[in-house]
């Protein structure tokens, strides 16, 4: 050996135990790790083995196009275009509380606010919006000016989470026409997100409101696509896992005539506010609040026109509404003009009713298109006197005649007797209220467009209950009347017998007046039914969806909902009738309708002057064309627009001479009719 | 100090029965090869090896070059590594000592050559320079030699050492310890620290002088700060880990190579996903992953199973190496033993610590595993300090 060998000393106690300190120290640090270890594998592993896909997974979702929204010859009423947006990565911006999640972000959002001219406030809002998928860029901004975006791509690090992309948005060549037909898109809400039928929706996507943009929305809509990619730390993209193309939206095509529509919208328009300078004679002037006008295709139910007053301007929404905006279109002293009124306006229909009540008559077999009734001043039945509309007599007349004088007292005669005949029955067959139903009262007529109202058609069913609704609230109020007085009378009446169907309500009713609701789509339909020779077709405004290379995919068919039991015979009078109200003197239509070319465009129609205490009445008229061939039904009502006669034949009678085109270049805007209060 | 130790030994005989003895003599060392510290340290490189591989395999795939590049060069250090390991176990440490100021000495001027234009500049920390056509890290060398110097500084004292002695040492430690930081390499400089404190604590320095010495470094840390000589993301890097929001881009890199570490350990799970199966690691998310970051590679592919392996065998190591030192004969072998025990088993806790999200971003490299010429090398020799000390044990 080399070396010699010494006995070593003995190590020194201190040495010892310092050694075993440093073991000690080792076996406390190598545990402290396998701890840690033990924890982020074993205990949490699966929570970070989602974090490492999500990590590694990027979802690009892309928009499907919506479908246009084409007229029938079409021109296109809505639209996509490109809008220029900007939209910030919540992800990197904000922390759950919706507040910037670092300094950077905070920094992020400060410059862009200025950029935009847009508080903080209201940009953090917008990126926070939980209606956003958060694994989406949201955007913040739409319709950004360019060189906005351009500050944004130069200096894009002091932007990090925010991004410039072109995104789709709504357009409307046409500006506001038609905009309560075609409604509007809006962010689907958090609620309808639950919703099974949105199962395929996303935080943040835009859902039809109101309108075709509602009714066909899933045609239209399209289904978006989807593509997974894998990306590494520095978020390039390695591969695609999986990929969907987005399909576009189909294109609807309507049965819209937009020269049609336009001066529908603008004839309503015109005609209730100049009608609004007619003095009544109690010395006040037309309130004509609010109007309605349907065009529709006799032969298909197709709506080649519907206008609804005041109307709204469906480009305020594109990129969200603005509250404003959203306050002016729901404020009751605007009109409430998100409402579609020819749809969702529920009125007493008045003298336009008489059609369907003198069919009523003839199915009842009380007359025949011969019969004559008499149509005095007044009637009176159990000491109530109800009136006509003129005071005097007018000697019996057959039903085609009364329809021409629109005479009441020839109504509540035969409406009297047939309810007569339903009170000795059984079981009453109540044949006004059928055959309402067979023009399509009382009903949803189940048009492509949402909110609309069936009206109301009532009868003794209905009458009960609605009275064992209220019945407790009249017995009240009678407890409370002064002792004696006509009030407390008629509430004890309604207290006591209100559940009964009396004979003064089968009187109102035959004119179309009492409890008798209706909307001016359904008044459009009826008058359809009579112009078709007796069938009554499902109104709509969709006509076909064709794909985006133009093919048809879907026709949509004229659909029947009734043919109205009448004769030829039955059927023509009640035609002719309406004929000699527009075109034979003393027709209550005829003062509407000098000068326009009868000989040439026969037209048939019906006045209406419907009373709804204590407002102004509201004025009907509807009319088809031309009358020995029907094509075009055209219905107008105004909201306290007085006589029929007066505000609203006027109005139709412009508009049939757009359809036809034998509008005079010189003529007036609108000239009000007689006052005729039937 | 003694140097009488120097040059061959007693001239051996020329009979055959002498050459016999020369040989036997030879393979003496062989005798106390402690087998565990063998085994566990080359399992240790050979799992840096699969891993590092591992992290490079599908970067290097995609950019069409041999996916085996690191995977060679850090070969090639394992087997200089194994040659300087075998050295180390067979040439006496009693002999080294002659050796030990020169080489204390020569490796203080590469840490000088570091800081000037020689020195090579990566991602603002100048560490390396090339020696014989090779990047060494000087510092990486220091590590040996600061141990070895205060290892034979120690090994003159007899009994406790006083005042002076310990301030020697701390004199050793402190030249170095400014020259890394200013490269700036604070992981590194802690390392001295650290090794140096180990060392007079094993030593016996008293107590008392051990607490004097700690909080004159702790007001030195606080001068630092106050002179900004302690830069402002390396103080930034400590408050962002505990807890502080990151005041901007580069400490929000920081804390994202913490998370991406997390994430990456986390989703092995107990099994693994499976060697080279790994989509976090393929995918690059955690920044470093073949260098400091390796033990996440360990523990997305190997799981808690694998990744506990790793440290069991860092484990034995370290057991292995305080045995070692309180066997060892001579005051220097123990310090050896013990040092080498301090180093490992602070860089293991710094490093897996930081992988874990326990401890601070430092770039600490993980002994053995960490892609690394010098730091395999280095660690291989030190493996063979312990043998050699090993050899000559009570």
């Amino acid at each position: 050996m080399s070396f010699s060998v010494n006995v070593p000393p003995p190590l020194e106690r201190s040495t010892v135990l310092r050694l075993a300190f440093m073991a000690a120290l080792s076996v406390l640090l190598l545990g402290a790790l396998l701890a840690r270890l033990w924890f982020l594998q074993v205990l949490a592993g699966d929570r970070f083995a989602e974090l490492a896909d999500s990590n590694r997974l990027r979802t690009v979702v892309s928009q499907a196009p919506r479908g246009h929204i084409l007229a029938s010859d079409g021109r296109e009423l809505v639209i996509n275009r490109p809008a220029l947006a900007l939209s910030a990565d919540r992800q990197l911006l904000v922390n759950a509380a919706g507040l910037p999640r670092d300094a950077q972000a905070e920094r992020t959002v400060r410059r862009l606010s200025a950029l935009l001219d847009l508080d903080e406030q209201t940009l953090l809002r917008r990126i926070a919006d939980v209606r956003y998928s958060p694994f989406r860029p949201v955007p913040v901004a739409i319709d950004v000016a360019p060189d906005i975006v351009l500050t944004v791509r130069q200096n894009q690090e002091l932007f990090v989470g925010i991004s410039a992309e072109t995104i789709p948005v709504r357009e409307y060549p046409e500006g506001d026409l038609a905009a309560h037909l075609v409604g509007y898109l809006g962010q689907i809400s958090r609620e309808e997100l639950g919703e099974t039928r949105y199962v395929d929706y996303r935080g943040g996507d835009l859902i039809g409101r109101g309108g075709l943009e509602q009714s066909y929305e899933t045609e239209l809509r399209g289904r978006g696509g989807q593509e997974v990619f894998v990306v590494n730390r520095r978020g390039s993209v390695i591969d695609v896992q999986s990929r969907r193309d987005p399909q576009p939206g189909l294109d609807l095509v309507t049965w819209l005539d937009l020269d049609i529509q336009r001066a529908v919208e603008q004839a309503l328009a015109e005609g209730i506010v100049a009608s609004r300078s007619i003095v009544r004679p109690d010395g006040r002037s037309l309130p004509s609040t609010a109007g309605s006008a349907v065009v529709m295709d006799t032969r298909t139910g197709g709506i080649i026109a519907m206008a609804s007053y005041p109307s709204y301007d469906p480009t305020e929404f594109v990129g969200g509404v603005s509250s404003d905006y959203w306050a002016f279109v729901n404020d009751p002293a605007q009109g409430q003009p998100l409402n579609n009124r020819p749809i969702s306006g529920q009125y007493p229909p008045g003298s336009v009713y008489k059609i369907v009540s003198g069919a009523a008559m003839l199915e009842a077999g009380l007359v025949t298109p011969t019969t004559r009734v008499a149509c005095p001043g007044s009637y009176t039945v159990a000491d109530v006197t109800f009136r006509n509309w003129n005071p005097n007599n007018e000697g019996p007349m057959d039903l085609a005649t009364a329809l021409k004088r629109s005479c009441d007292t020839y109504f509540y005669d035969l409406a009297f007797r047939q309810w007569q005949v339903e009170q000795r029955q059984d079981t009453p067959d109540e044949i006004v209220q059928r055959v309402s139903r067979e023009f399509g009262l009382g009903a949803l007529l189940g048009i492509d467009l949402p909110g609309e109202r069936a009206g109301v058609v009532p009868g003794r069913e209905w009458r009960e209950e609605f009275w064992l609704r209220y019945r407790d609230g009249y017995c009240e109020r009678a407890a409370r009347a002064e002792p004696g007085s006509f009030g407390q009378e008629l509430l004890l009446d309604l207290c006591r017998f209100g559940g009964i169907w009396r004979g003064g309500d089968a009187v109102n009713m035959s004119i179309g007046q009492g409890d008798l609701l209706v909307t001016p789509l359904q008044m459009a339909s009826a008058y359809q039914a009579i112009a078709n020779e007796g069938v009554l077709l499902r109104p709509t405004v969709g006509r076909e969806l064709r794909d985006a290379d133009g093919a048809v995919v879907r026709t949509i068919e004229p659909e029947v909902l009734s043919v109205l039991d009448l004769t030829p015979a039955e059927l023509r009078s009640i035609q002719r009738g309406l004929e000699r109200v527009v075109m034979e003197p003393g027709g209550t239509g005829v003062g509407a309708f000098s000068g326009f070319p009868l000989a040439q465009i026969p037209v048939a129609g019906k006045t209406g002057t419907a009373e709804r205490k204590p407002l102004v009445p509201y004025a009907w008229f509807t009319a088809y064309a031309p009358a020995d061939d029907p094509r075009y039904v055209v219905a107008v009502s105004v909201e306290e627009g007085g006589g029929g006669s007066q505000t609203a034949a006027p109005i139709a009678r412009r508009i049939l001479e757009h359809l036809f085109d034998v509008r005079p270049p010189d003529a007036p805007g609108f000239v009000p009719g007689p006052a005729i209060f039937d | 100090m003694s140097f009488v130790g120097i040059g061959p030994g007693r001239s051996g005989s020329g009979t055959a029965r002498g050459r016999v003895a020369r040989l036997l003599d030879l393979l003496a060392p062989l005798r106390g090869v402690d087998p565990l510290v063998v085994a566990s340290s080359l399992a240790l490189s050979g799992v840096g090896l699969v891993a590092i591989y591992s992290s490079k395999l599908a970067t290097l795939t995609a950019q069409g070059l041999p996916t085996t590049s690191f995977l060679s060069r850090q070969l090639i250090a394992g087997v200089i590594g194994l040659v300087l390991m075998v050295a180390a176990t067979v040439f006496d440490y009693r002999r080294l000592r002659a050796f030990i100021p020169f080489g204390y000495l020569a490796t203080l001027l590469l840490l000088v050559l570091v800081l000037t234009p020689l020195g090579t500049s990566v991602r603002g920390s100048q560490r390396w320079i090339a020696l014989f056509g090779f990047q060494v890290q000087p510092s990486e060398l220091m590590k040996i030699a600061l141990l070895l110097a205060l290892a034979m500084l120690f090994n003159e004292t007899e009994g406790t050492p006083g005042l002076g002695r310990t301030a020697t040492a701390v004199g050793l430690a402190v030249v170095p310890l400014g020259l890394v930081f200013a490269q700036p390499d604070l992981g590194t400089s802690m390392v001295y620290l650290w090794l140096t404190g180990v060392v007079l604590l094993v030593s016996g320095v008293r107590v008392r002088y051990l607490l004097m010495l700690a909080a004159s470094g702790a007001a030195t840390f606080f001068l630092g700060l106050r002179t900004e000589l302690i830069r402002d993301y390396q103080l930034q890097r400590l408050t962002v880990f505990l807890g502080a929001d990151a005041p901007d881009a580069d400490f929000a890199g920081a804390l994202f190579q913490t998370r991406q570490s997390m994430i990456a350990i986390g989703s092995g799970g107990t099994y693994g996903r499976g060697l080279f199966e790994g989509t976090q690691t393929a995918l690059a998310y955690v920044p470093d992953n073949h260098t400091d970051f390796i033990f996440t590679v360990v523990g997305e592919e190997l799981g808690f199973v694998g990744a506990a392996t790793v440290l069991a065998l860092y484990g034995v190591l370290l057991w292995r190496a305080l045995a070692i030192a309180s066997q060892a004969v001579d005051r220097d072998a123990m310090i050896i033993a013990a040092g080498v025990a301090g180093i490992l088993l602070m860089q293991v806790f710094v490093n897996v610590g930081m992988t874990l999200g326990i401890m601070p971003v430092t770039g600490l490299p993980l002994p053995f595993l960490s892609y690394g010429g010098t730091s395999l090398i280095i660690w291989l020799g030190m493996t063979g300090l312990l043998l050699n000390v090993n050899q000559r044990r009570r």
